[in-house]
Parts: C-alpha cells; sequence; structure tokens
C-alpha cells in the first residue's frame, strides 16, 4: 500500500472530529441519542446527513436503547453503522449491548467517557465505559483529538474482520476532549476508503435477509448457548493481534502510529512503570520526561485496549520491572483496587511479585495533575527499592 | 370425495403463500396465537422477517437450541428492542431496495408495558413496518401475571382474588386508541373469529407500509391462563366481538371506522360465562366491567361517527 495524500488539518473538538471520523467510513445507518457530553456529536452527524455529506439513514431515536437496537439489527441485515453515547446513555443500553456482541453485529459505538448514574455527576470518568467491561465487546480508549478520529477509522476495519465480527466501542474522556479543540489531520475520504478496502475483498458475512430460512437470536441452551460463546471467547481473544496490526497498516498508510493495544513509552530501560490510560496519558508523558531528567528509570504504558484485555503484551512489557504504579479513572465496587489494577494484578504469575499501587484519581472531573503524577512515581521509586508503601491511594482524598 | 361440490371459503382466496410453519409445534392446544402466526404469512407472503420477543411466541418463532420451527426469517429481541430492531432492519432493506415485510410479533406485555417506549418512538417516527400484538391480556407465558392490558376485575397470578384481593383494581391500558393517536399510515384491531376480515386488514398493512407505520392489536384468548376449554378459543373470540368487548375497527390516515358492527350487542357475561378468570365477580364486579366495555366502546364510537 502507498501512502495516503495529506489531509486538511482542522481545528477542531473532540466530538466533531468523531463525527468526522464516522462520516468518513460511510456508516449507512446511524442512530444517536443526545447526552451531555456527547450531544455535539449526535449533532454534527445529522447535519452531515442533512447537507447531503453523509448518505445514511439517520434515526433520530426516543432513548439510547433504541440507539443500540437499530443499529445491531441493522448490521444484521448488513449495513455499517454508527452511534454514541455517553454514560446514563451506555447504562440504559445494557440489555442491546449484550445482544449486539452475542449476535456478532460489527457495530461502531463512540462513547464519551462521563461518570454513571446514582451521584448525579454531569463530569468526566470512566464509570461507564469500566461498568460495561462484561457485555461482550472490544472496548478501546484514545488519548486525543487525532486518536478518536483514527481510532474510529480502525474500528471499523477490526469490527467487521470476517475472523473478528464484534461491535467496537472507541472511547475518549467526555469533557476533556469532548470539548477540547485541537489540530486535527481530517484524511481525504478517498484514503479512508483505500484503508477499509480490504473488508471487501474478504468473504461476506452471513447477513438476516427475508425469504430464506435464517434467524437470528435463538434460544440458546445447553451446547448451544455453550459453542455460542466459546466462539465469542475465541473470536475476543483473536483482537488483540488484529489491533496491533490494523495499528501497524494505518501507520504505515497514514504515518501515524498508535501502538496498538498498548503504547509503551520510554518503557526499554525502565525500572518502573506507570499506567495509565485516555487523555491524562499526555500529562504523564510530560512528567516522565522530566523525572528521567533526574535521573529517575520511569516509563509509561498507555492502555489503548481494556477489552480483550492484553495480558500477553503487558506481561512482555512489565517483565523484570521493579514496580507499578496504575491511575484509575474509576472504581471497581467490591475490590480497593482500581478496575485496570486489578485486572493487571492478574499477570503477577507472569510477572513476579513486584509491588502494584493502585492510585485512584481524576473522578468526577478532577484534574489529574503534574503534581499528583510525580507523587505516584516518587512513591512506586520508593516501593521499587524495597520500602513500604500504600497499596490503594485516592489521591483527591488526601489532598 | 365432496372435493368440488363443497363450496370452498372465501379465505382461501386472500391466501398467496402456503404455511410457513412445521405440522405440530410447541404452542398449547387451542391457542390463537399459532393460528395468528400461521395465518400472518399466509397472507402477508413469505418475504418477510419476524421480529419477536421471549414470551408466548418464542420456542416456535426462535427455536430452541436447534432450528425455528417455519421457514421464515426472524430476528429474536429481548422485550425492550423490538420496534427498534425492526427500524433497523426496515430501514437498511428499504435503503437497498430489498422487498421485505418486516412483522413484529410480540405480546400485550411487551406491547403494552416493557417495550411500549419504543413502540411509541417508532410509530411517531412513522418508521415503515407493521407491528402485530397478539393480545392475551397479560404474562401468559410466565405464568399469568397481570400486564397493562389486564382487564378490570381480572384475576391474575399477581392480581389474585383472596380475603381483600377482588382481582385486577383498574381498566386495561386502551392500547388500540394510544396507537390510532400516534397516526399511524394504518392500524386496526383484529381476531380468529372474522378471518376475513383479518386478512382484508393484513393485506392493507402490506400496502400501507410502504407509506409508514403500521398497528395491528389481535384479541388471542389464552385458553390456559383464561381458563377457558382448549375447543372455545374461537367463540370467546366470537363474544369479545358481539359484546362489543373487543370492536373490530380500523383506521387509515387517522380516521377510524368499523369494519364490523353489532346491531345488537350481547351482554359482556356472554363472553365472561365462558372462561373462568372472571367467575369470582359477583353482580356488582360485573357491572362494573360492563360499565367499563360500555364507557371504552362509546368512545371509539364517538371517533368514528366523527369521521363519517
Amino acid at each position: 500500500m502507498v501512502s495516503a495524500q495529506k489531509g486538511q488539518v482542522m481545528v477542531i473538538t473532540g466530538n466533531a472530529v468523531a463525527a468526522y471520523g464516522a462520516m468518513l467510513c460511510r456508516p449507512e445507518v446511524v442512530a444517536a441519542y443526545p447526552i451531555t457530553p456527547q450531544s455535539e456529536l449526535a449533532e454534527q452527524l445529522a447535519q452531515f446527513v442533512a447537507n447531503g455529506v453523509l448518505d445514511a439513514e439517520y434515526v433520530e431515536v426516543e432513548g439510547e436503547n433504541s440507539s443500540m437496537n437499530v443499529v445491531l439489527a441493522a448490521s444484521i441485515a448488513g449495513a455499517r453503522t454508527c452511534t454514541a453515547t455517553s454514560s446514563y446513555g451506555l447504562v440504559f443500553m445494557y440489555d442491546a449491548l449484550q445482544e449486539a456482541s452475542s449476535f456478532r453485529a460489527p457495530v461502531v459505538m463512540v462513547n464519551a467517557n462521563r461518570e454513571t448514574p446514582g451521584i448525579h455527576a454531569v463530569s468526566s470518568g470512566q464509570q461507564d465505559m469500566i461498568s460495561a467491561r462484561d457485555v461482550g465487546w472490544v472496548q478501546i480508549i484514545v488519548e486525543n483529538d487525532q486518536e478518536i478520529l483514527d481510532q474510529i477509522i480502525m474500528a471499523y476495519r477490526l469490527a467487521e474482520d470476517f475472523n473478528i465480527q464484534l461491535p467496537v466501542m472507541v472511547n475518549y474522556d467526555g469533557f476533556y476532549l469532548s470539548y477540547l479543540a485541537e489540530a486535527v489531520e481530517i484524511p481525504n475520504i478517498e484514503d479512508v476508503d483505500a484503508f477499509l478496502a480490504p473488508l471487501k475483498k474478504q468473504p461476506e458475512r452471513q447477513k438476516l435477509v427475508p425469504g430464506v430460512s435464517i434467524g437470528c437470536g435463538t434460544h440458546g441452551m445447553e451446547m448451544g448457548y455453550v459453542e455460542a460463546r466459546y466462539k465469542h471467547c475465541q473470536a475476543l481473544e483473536r483482537v488483540k493481534d488484529k489491533v496491533d496490526e490494523i495499528d501497524k497498516d494505518f501507520g504505515d498508510y497514514f504515518g501515524r502510529y498508535y501502538g496498538g493495544q498498548i503504547e509503551e513509552y520510554r518503557t526499554d530501560d525502565a525500572d518502573i512503570i506507570v499506567v495509565a490510560s485516555g487523555s491524562a496519558t499526555g500529562t504523564v508523558r510530560t512528567v516522565v520526561d522530566a523525572k528521567r531528567e533526574d535521573g529517575v528509570k520511569v516509563g509509561l504504558i498507555k492502555l489503548r485496549m481494556f477489552r480483550p484485555f492484553p495480558a500477553e503484551r503487558l506481561t512482555e512489557a512489565i517483565k523484570g520491572k521493579k514496580a507499578i504504579g496504575v491511575i484509575d479513572r474509576s472504581l471497581c465496587f467490591g475490590w480497593k483496587y482500581g478496575p485496570i489494577c486489578m485486572e493487571l494484578k492478574t499477570l503477577a504469575v507472569n510477572i513476579g511479585s513486584i509491588p502494584i499501587l493502585s492510585y485512584i484519581d481524576g473522578l468526577a472531573n478532577l484534574d489529574i495533575t503534574v503534581p499528583h503524577i510525580e507523587r505516584v512515581i516518587d512513591e512506586v521509586s520508593a516501593a521499587a527499592q524495597g520500602k513500604p508503601y500504600q497499596e490503594v491511594t485516592w489521591i483527591p482524598m488526601e489532598e | 370425495m365432496v372435493e368440488g361440490t363443497k363450496k370452498r371459503n372465501k379465505i382461501f382466496d386472500y391466501f398467496c403463500e402456503e404455511d410457513q410453519f412445521a405440522g405440530g409445534v410447541a404452542w398449547c392446544a387451542g391457542c390463537p396465537l399459532e393460528l395468528t402466526a400461521r395465518f400472518v404469512p399466509k397472507v402477508l407472503g413469505k418475504n418477510m422477517v419476524f421480529v419477536g420477543t421471549p414470551g408466548c411466541g418464542a420456542p416456535v418463532l426462535h427455536g430452541q437450541n436447534v432450528g425455528a420451527w417455519h421457514k421464515l426469517a426472524y430476528m429474536a429481541s429481548v422485550m425492550t428492542g423490538v420496534p427498534s430492531k425492526a427500524t433497523g432492519l426496515s430501514r437498511y432493506y428499504n435503503r437497498i431496495g430489498l422487498d421485505a415485510t418486516v412483522v413484529c410479533f410480540t405480546g400485550d406485555g411487551c406491547a403494552t408495558d416493557v417495550g411500549f417506549q419504543p413502540l411509541s418512538g417508532a410509530a411517531e417516527r412513522g418508521e415503515k413496518f407493521i407491528y402485530i400484538t397478539y393480545d392475551n391480556e397479560g404474562y401468559m407465558n410466565t405464568g399469568n401475571q397481570r400486564s397493562s392490558a389486564t382487564p378490570l376485575g381480572a384475576a391474575t397470578t399477581t392480581t389474585p382474588v383472596g380475603k381483600i384481593g377482588r382481582g385486577k383494581p383498574t381498566v386495561s391500558k386502551n392500547m388500540p386508541l394510544i396507537m390510532l393517536m400516534h397516526r399511524p399510515a394504518y392500524m386496526a384491531t383484529a381476531t380468529l373469529s372474522h378471518l376475513e376480515d383479518f386478512a382484508k386488514k393484513l393485506q392493507k398493512a402490506k400496502e400501507k407500509v410502504k407509506e409508514g407505520f403500521v398497528y395491528l392489536h389481535v384479541f388471542s384468548p389464552c385458553p390456559v391462563g383464561w381458563r377457558i376449554s382448549s375447543n372455545l378459543s374461537i367463540e370467546v373470540c366470537r363474544n369479545a366481538v358481539r359484546t362489543n368487548y373487543f370492536p373490530l375497527w380500523e383506521a387509515e390516515e387517522g380516521k377510524p371506522r368499523f369494519t364490523v358492527e353489532i346491531a345488537n350487542p350481547k351482554p359482556v357475561t356472554e363472553l365472561t360465562k365462558l372462561m373462568r378468570k372472571f367467575s369470582h365477580l359477583k353482580e356488582d364486579g360485573l357491572e362494573e366491567l360492563q360499565k367499563a366495555v360500555d364507557e371504552r366502546y362509546a368512545l371509539i364510537k364517538s371517533l368514528c361517527d366523527a369521521n363519517k
């Protein structure tokens, strides 16, 4: 594949760029319901359709549950689809999310991360996405506006891959990225077509069409159920390598690489690692650079994929390190650690018994600041030297 | 031997397709739901996709582990997603020019209760599919619990009769009228005692769905839950019409009209005596029920008269 043409550079918000990303992939059926902080995205997609820029059926549904049902059914009928939501909206889709993945509908959904119901927090946090971890979807987390756009394009290549056929959720921090305008290179649509062209060369997937004796969503019992679930889990395992492969293809063509399942930053010679995700990783990178100046051998792992959990690549990246600090923007109710930290701890059998420190920060729009990250690195450094450490720290509660 | 001499029933003229279902299926004896499910594709043709839910329809429509017990394409859904899935399917089929009739086929519990929001949404958007409610006045598949389509006074397992309990204390949600208020392209009530009336309505539905949303409300007694003798279910349908308990009407462009008018309606007791779900009602309870029937009929009649 030759390289793509240079795209147009625009200063654009995360929501708007997500709409551009979806539009460039030419979805045929779009359904969306407005919710803060995603609304601009629903509006922008409607405007694209109204302006004739996007030739799609736009369904202005009466709720998020219907958004997901519309796109999953259209997807099973054969359409390329798109929807977007956040927080309460994602919660309201809970049953349909599970149908989408169980039906193996290659839906792409954008989710602007926001705290979940119970305490009315109109603010950022990853609780929505984390609470939907067991619905059988692929969940990817991005860091900035350019990555939102690029990842949406990559998400279609992944979801519709014949050997995958799973729904993909592209997550970005609501408020921080949804309303943040950054310079973004918008690729030419012909180049996006070319990048997605391999999907047309693969065998056609099974579709639900009338006049044919075929069904979707049968009452699976006993072995029928087990076989469907087994195949679903196998497909999720295949996602891991596929994400790395698509990332490489994307980088080769568009010139931007993200590392696939995880991005490793200055980890090769590092003694200690900070694991973070989403928009906060930009700040972590800055602090890692500053600490390196001071001689601290610290590296960053940016977790780009939460489901399936990139256990193999994380193990590879962490093996031999002396201590890890994990920053979580959400909670794992009933476990004292943050959710990403808790899952990382399951790797102990492979990476050895090293200190893994859990940090809860950035809930409900509280900033993950430079001093916070400095503190994390200092404490993880001390733990690496065998000093006593606190297992879990709620940073805002200790300030 | 009588072939050729016996007059052929006119209903066969409405059939364009052979029966799409297996000979023996896992529905209860005497259940009008089975007859409705078989009847619909015979009239509409087999270029259709059934969208259904867990409920009485499920074992046959969606299969149990193996194939379904019919030859039609289908999508199974949870009860909250039926009209929205039908939206996704019909939007895409229409977009690519595929000849397809998308038919939702759910019970009253799904339509009037837990799945009402997306039904109302799809109707308001004018989505081009047919929604058929088989109304057996409660959650029959889970064991006869009340739904909002359960009538006044009816005994169910969640409105039981006891020292204090007197059956359901409120009238049923007037679903056909609620759907009329959405101004669908076409809507109608139907039941199996009036097959020609039902067939005509299905034919209209197939035509009108090209313009917009179509809603059909089919009265479908449950022999098990209502405690009816299984050979009487069609008789119950007939008496529901003759007592004005379930009037047969339709509406095109939002204008309702009766398709069957009953010259001398019988008292509702002609219906209630056929089943045991009202058997605990004393004279006053039956009077209350008669009042509810009269009131509901008067309302739809006034709307029909206004459109004459």
